[in-house]
Parts: structure tokens; C-alpha cells; sequence
């Protein structure tokens, strides 16, 4: 199976890949209109010298942008969504619910959280989907 | 002594007389305050055997020591009696502006005995006490008395009882000031017994603080953590109901009463988000509370239509909805209102309606028993006359207010798979299916199932994280039983002290134990540590414990019900069920219980409870 170095370009289109392929995803999506962006701050003992940000785009079913992006344009999606890296390799292993790193403060989320919860279903998929990714870690690599 | 007023009022209702007493500042440190301090009092001065509803049996309302202090969540009381519904110790808590009042007031709490010959009303202002009659309050609902009793002054804290008090339906509640409800365990019906219609108290004497610029610079901390907390958002801007579209996913939501896993058509009708956009008017905060998650609802027109005020918590969406099959929120609403106009919990309320409509439609009842009424599934025209039955004891209404395990008692053995409970107090809304932890609290919780008496929720949803206080993961699987019951233990020690300090439970989540710890010391000028909590929480868990061990409370009363112990079909709990003798036998283990559930006499001397171990060992 192919690896992917985490929180780069390439590892963010198999993500993409992942989910553009899944009829589940497209079902479960099917009212989500919206861009996410995550910020992975940086951490410098972990090899992720800078912080990473990336930009993602889903409208009612499909995947629309999914890009390696400035501090600028990640502050324009309609949810903002940050942490550190350790915190966000835990949920890429799926040893952390996002849902839960959110409660706990792991995460922060910037947005509409009514919308967050009213599609819970979907932003689970997302990660879920995620984690199916091979991903090898920049401090693993 | 700082946070306390430090006294206690003593009321005796068949004598019509007041007085007030003291409690060395030993104790108090001991107890704290709350139900903790109440079952101290009640295991020292009064007869555990008298029946529930007889004079001698003590109503309690008691404050902690934070109560008034102005600390975010802070607004909680509770109020104690032998329970009427499970004949063990009972208790609830409830927030909004009447504990800081009491304490304003000059009393930390309030012990009635006694039986009026009349109904009556108790006042309590500025240290005076008064017995007078209630005149034509008797009879009216809880909305009707509260107004009459403000009429005068909008000022003025009520806590009063409706028909179902009145009626002594086993799960009867309390209104406070109409907006919140002293629900669980039956203690309306022990205030009904007493033909005490309403307390009102009224007070400017606000309590000392030790630290006052510590307190201040603790105070400032706790805002900004609240403000930084998704879990705090979520509650300001959803309420309880927030729980509804994540807890379908997660195998959480009790449906059809707890027959059915998964329908998340019930949950999109009936969550949060549905009721922000729908029927909310407004958010409502207890006192000095920043998080403001009450809702404030009206239906404005349509079959359901109800007056704004107070709306349907989580447990409400559930139990007259996903547990009823109804899909109508504006129904929920309704339903909630009559609750809270007859005086009844809503949790009891809804359950014991469902058991009966499962019973229905299982052929146990049939219609003639149900006085003609079609007690099919989402029925609500049924729900609505059915309520109104159990809060006036009319037919079959007087079976159902007897809560669902005497009515299943009263409709015969095939009846009894149906009833969902705990040593007689329904499940609340949370499927131990899904989260195998929260199985055992309810088994082991002092007041029968409850969500509330610990933070295992909190701790197996992975919706807090405590590392500081004591061994634990960040994201448990719920469905798995091993290392339950460590989790459950530590849960209660901390979860069961917003009982005893009267902090709020949403509060405890929102805020980190070294912000609550760091408040109470400067309030109270105590200096506990974590582990002095911890003690304090286990003491009081042991405490309630053996005096139901007195009641007769032992090994056989700490099981699940059949319902939670067989499998469901779909849904994310599908094919869990809890290992009930896993997580008992560690439990107990853990909490020095005896094989046959009693505590044993080395917990007791080392809680520092002698008085306990001599009753419960025959010194």
C-alpha cells in the first residue's frame, strides 16, 4: 500500500480520493453545503517546523477544493478548525474522536456549531475516511 | 464561617413551630453541604423506617457553600427525603435563583417534619420563619401558585408543589419559580404529604468569603474558560437537547422504550438544532450562570400550542419522544408543560407512559383497562389525557403514578420486562448498550438509576478529560465493560461532589477541577487539595450507600434491567450488552463493598464514618 507523508498536497488528495469515492460519504453528506479548514499548528520537535494549513471544500455530497493553503485562506472557510499536531496525528490514527477532542478542547472550531452538530454524521464519515488514508507522520517518516 | 450563613432552619409542621441550629465548622468541613451534609443529618437524627409519605419522614432543602457566592454554576440546591418512589434514600438538585435567596436569607438549609393539619406555606425572610395557611392555593398548579405567591413581589424565590404533589404521586416534583424542577425520586409527593403547598424565601444578607481578591482573580479564570469551552457553546446554544444528534450516532438514545437502536429521523426532528430553529424564544440562565443553557419555548399555534416557558431538556426529547415514538418536537413541548403545570418528573413521567404502551401493545393491557384510551405508540392525544389521570389519581392513571415498577407489579408478572429501572427509579435517557460504564452508575447510584450522581457520561463520552484528578484515557469504547468500574468509582468521587458544594453538573465540565478547587478554597477558607475532594466524594457515596444498606438495600438490588440486558438489533450499541457481573464484582472490589453489597466496617472507619458502622454493624 502506497504512503503518504501526512498534511502535504499529496496525502491531501488521497484523502480527497477517499471520499470522493464513497457512496456512504455522498449519502450522509447530501446536505452539507461548506468549506472546512484545519490548521495543524506547528510543533517543531515533531518535524513540522511551520504550521500547516489546509483548505477543503464539500457541497451536498461532493468534494469540491482540498488544498495545502496560507494562514489568509484558511480563515475564509466557514468552519476553522485547529490544534496541535500531536492532538490531530491522534485523530488521523483514530486513537481520538474529533468530536471528543472538540469537547475537551483539544480542537478548536470556529463556525456554527448548531451546523457541526446537526451533521455530526458527516464529519465523522470525513474522519473516518481519513484514517483509511496510509499516512506516514512527519516525526514517523 | 465564609460561604456559609450558618445556620439551618428546623420546621415542624404538626407542632406549626420554627427554629433554627447550628453545625460546628468540623463537620461542615466534613460534609460540606448539600445532600451530603442532608444524609448526615438524616442517618444522626431520624427514623430511616418510617414510611416515606409519614410526618416524621425530614424534607431537606440544603445549600452548599459556594451557593450565593456569585461563582458561575453555583445557583444549586438540593432536596432530600426517603423517596416515596424506590423506599431508599432519595434526592435531586436543582438550580435557578432559590438556593442563593435561601442563603441571602440566612439559612444554609431547611429540615421539615411534621404533617399541617391544612395546607399551608412556609416564608422564610431575612432570617424570620413563618407557617401560614395557603388559603385557596391548594389544588392550583405549579404555574397558577407561583404567580399568586409573587404577585407582591416579583422578588420573592418559590418552590411549590401541583396536583400530583397533592395527589402523592410517586414521582411528583417540585417547581422552582416555574422555570426549574426538583424532578427525580418522588419528593413533590413527601412535600404533598405534609400539605406544604410552597416555599418562598427572600433574603439581602449575602454571604462572606475568606479570599475575596483571591476569589476575584479566580472568578476572572473561570469566565474565560467557560467563554474557550465547545462543550459550554454547545449547551448556550442547544441546550441539554445538544446530546440528541450525536448520542443517535453514538447508540446513546433510548427508543421505543429501549426495543429499538438507531432512527435518526426522531433524532433530527426532535434535537437541538431542530428546537433553535423552531420553538425557542430564548436562552435562560440560573443565577450568575455565563452559560445560560435553559430554553425557553413556546408553540405558537396548532394542536400543541402551549404559553412560552420553560422547554424540554434531553431526557424530555427522549422520553415523550424517541421512548413514545413521536416525532412531533411541538408535542415534546406540550407534554413538558403539563408536567410542569401538574408537578411531575418528566423522565418518570414519559417512561412509565411508555412501558404502558409497549404493555398495550403487547396485548398485557387492553383498552378497557386503559379507561378506552388507544394507548398506541406516538398517541399524544392518549399522553395528554394520561398525564392529567396520574396527576389526579383518576383510573388508570392511578396505577401509572405509582411509577413503572409498582405499576408493573400492580399488571402482573408479564409486565415486568417492560419496566425499565433501578431499584424502582426509571433509567434516564442514556442506553448502557452503547456505554457500558454508565450501566453500572445506574446500578450503583444511591438514588437508583441516575445520569447525574457521577460523571461517568462525561468520562466514557469523552466529553471531559481529567488527568490531574486521576488515571484516565481520553477516548474510552463504550461498548466494552473492562475497566468500567474504575472509571465509574473515580466518577462518582468527583462527579457526586456538585452535590455536597452545589456546583452545577455542566458547570464541572466546563470548568477545570483546579478552577473549582481553587473557589472553594477561597470562598470557604477550607484549603482542600484534589484528594481531600476525592475522599469527600467517596464518603459520600459510601455514606448513602450504607444507609440504604439499613433500608435493606444490598447485592440483589444492583442489577440492570432484562431491556438493558438483551442485545439490540441496530444502531451503534447493536450486539452490546453491559457484563453485569464483571463490573460489579470490580466495583465492589474497588469500593469495599461486601460480596453481598453492604460496606464493609474498614471503608466505613476509614471515611471516618463510626456512627455508620454502628448502626450497620450493631455496635
Amino acid at each position: 500500500m502506497t504512503g503518504y507523508k501526512g498534511f502535504t498536497q499529496e496525502w491531501m488528495d488521497a484523502w480527497k480520493e477517499k471520499i470522493a469515492g464513497s457512496k456512504e460519504y455522498k449519502e450522509i453528506a447530501k446536505d452539507w453545503e461548506g468549506s472546512v479548514s484545519i490548521t495543524v499548528n506547528a510543533d517543531p520537535s515533531k518535524n513540522v517546523p511551520e504550521p500547516v494549513y489546509m483548505f477543503t471544500d464539500y457541497w451536498h455530497g461532493d468534494v469540491r477544493d482540498f488544498f495545502i493553503c496560507d494562514a489568509a485562506k484558511a480563515q475564509e472557510a466557514k468552519f476553522i478548525m485547529t490544534g496541535d499536531y500531536a492532538r490531530w496525528k491522534q485523530v488521523a490514527k483514530k486513537e481520538l474522536d474529533a468530536t471528543k477532542a472538540l469537547m475537551q478542547g483539544k480542537l478548536k472550531l470556529r463556525g456554527d456549531l448548531t451546523y457541526i452538530v446537526r451533521n455530526v454524521k458527516t464529519i465523522n464519515k470525513v474522519i473516518d475516511l481519513l484514517t483509511e488514508v496510509n499516512t506516514i507522520f512527519p516525526d514517523e517518516g | 464561617m465564609n460561604g456559609y450563613a450558618g445556620k439551618f432552619l428546623e420546621v415542624d409542621l404538626t407542632k406549626g413551630t420554627c427554629s433554627s441550629f447550628t453545625i460546628a465548622e468540623a463537620r461542615l468541613k466534613k460534609f460540606i453541604g448539600g445532600s451530603s451534609l442532608a444524609a448526615a443529618l438524616y442517618l444522626e437524627k431520624y427514623n430511616l423506617h418510617t414510611d416515606p409519605l409519614a410526618p416524621e419522614n425530614p424534607l431537606m432543602v440544603m445549600n452548599g457553600p459556594m451557593v450565593g457566592s456569585g461563582f458561575p454554576g453555583t445557583s444549586r440546591f438540593a432536596v432530600t427525603a426517603k423517596s416515596p418512589q424506590t423506599g431508599i434514600w432519595g434526592e435531586a438538585a436543582c438550580g435557578g435563583n432559590f438556593g442563593p435567596e435561601l442563603k441571602r436569607a440566612g439559612f444554609d438549609g431547611i429540615i421539615i417534619t411534621g404533617q399541617s393539619k391544612s395546607p399551608v406555606i412556609l416564608s422564610v425572610i431575612n432570617g424570620e420563619a413563618k407557617i401560614s395557611a395557603a388559603g385557596n392555593l391548594w389544588g392550583k398548579d405549579i404555574y397558577e401558585v407561583t404567580d399568586i405567591c409573587k404577585a407582591e413581589d416579583k422578588g420573592i424565590k418559590v418552590l411549590a408543589i401541583g396536583p400530583a404533589g397533592e395527589n402523592l404521586v410517586k414521582f411528583a416534583a417540585i417547581g422552582n419559580d416555574k422555570a426549574h424542577f426538583i424532578g427525580r425520586t418522588g419528593l413533590g409527593a413527601v412535600m404533598g404529604s405534609k400539605k406544604l403547598k410552597a416555599i418562598l424565601v427572600r433574603g439581602n444578607q449575602p454571604p462572606g468569603k475568606a479570599n475575596e481578591e483571591k476569589y476575584k482573580e479566580i472568578f476572572k479564570a473561570a469566565i474565560a474558560e467557560i467563554k474557550d469551552s465547545a462543550f459550554a457553546e454547545s449547551l448556550h446554544l442547544m441546550g441539554s437537547d445538544a446530546a440528541m444528534d450525536l448520542g443517535m450516532m453514538t447508540g446513546d438514545v433510548p427508543i421505543k422504550n429501549w426495543t429499538l437502536g438507531e432512527d435518526f429521523e426522531l433524532s433530527s426532528k426532535l434535537s437541538g438544532p431542530t428546537m433553535r430553529e423552531t420553538y425557542l424564544t430564548k436562552a435562560h440562565a440560573c443565577a450568575n450562570c455565563p452559560v445560560a443553557c435553559k430554553r425557553v419555548c413556546a408553540v405558537k399555534d396548532g394542536p400543541y400550542k402551549t404559553e412560552e416557558g420553560p422547554g424540554p431538556e434531553y431526557e424530555t426529547c427522549c422520553t415523550f419522544g424517541t421512548m413514545i415514538m413521536n416525532y412531533d418536537l411541538a408535542a415534546v413541548i406540550k407534554a413538558n408543560e403539563l408536567c410542569n403545570r401538574y408537578g411531575m418528573d418528566t423522565i418518570s413521567a414519559g417512561a412509565t407512559i411508555a412501558m404502558a404502551m409497549e404493555l398495550y401493545e403487547k396485548g398485557i393491557i387492553d383498552k378497557k383497562k386503559a379507561d378506552n384510551l388507544e394507548l398506541t405508540w406516538g398517541n399524544m392525544d392518549t399522553v395528554f389525557a394520561l398525564l392529567k389521570k396520574i396527576a389526579f389519581r383518576e383510573g388508570f392513571g392511578s396505577t401509572l403514578a405509582e411509577g413503572s415498577l409498582k405499576a408493573a407489579t400492580q399488571l402482573g408478572a408479564k409486565a415486568m420486562d417492560s419496566a425499565v429501572h433501578v431499584k424502582g427509579l426509571e433509567l434516564p435517557m442514556h442506553d448502557p448498550r452503547g456505554f457500558h460504564g454508565m450501566g453500572l452508575a445506574y446500578m450503583m447510584s444511591n438514588r437508583g438509576a441516575c445520569h447525574l450522581q457521577h460523571a461517568a457520561m462525561g468520562m466514557e463520552q469523552g466529553m471531559v478529560s481529567w488527568p490531574q484528578l486521576f488515571e484516565m484515557k481520553e477516548d474510552y469504547d463504550g461498548k466494552t465493560s473492562q475497566g468500567k468500574a474504575m472509571l465509574v468509582f473515580n466518577s462518582e468521587n468527583y462527579g457526586i461532589l456538585d452535590n455536597s458544594l452545589s456546583i452545577c453538573h455542566y458547570l464541572l465540565y466546563c470548568l477545570k477541577p483546579e478552577t473549582i478547587r481553587d473557589a472553594f478554597n477561597a470562598i470557604t477558607g477550607f484549603n482542600f487539595e484534589f484528594k481531600d475532594f476525592l475522599i469527600s466524594g467517596a464518603r459520600d457515596w459510601t455514606l448513602k450507600r450504607g444507609i440504604n444498606n439499613l433500608l435493606g438495600v444490598s447485592a440483589k438490588d444492583d442489577v440492570l434491567p432484562k431491556k438493558i440486558l438483551t442485545p439490540l438489533q441496530e444502531g451503534a450499541g447493536a450486539g452490546s450488552i453491559p457484563d453485569m457481573k464483571l463490573l460489579r464484582d470490580e466495583y465492589y472490589a474497588i469500593r469495599g463493598l461486601t460480596a453481598n453489597g453492604i460496606v464493609s466496617e474498614e471503608k466505613l472507619l476509614e471515611l471516618g464514618l463510626p456512627e455508620l458502622r454502628n448502626k450497620l454493624y450493631k455496635k
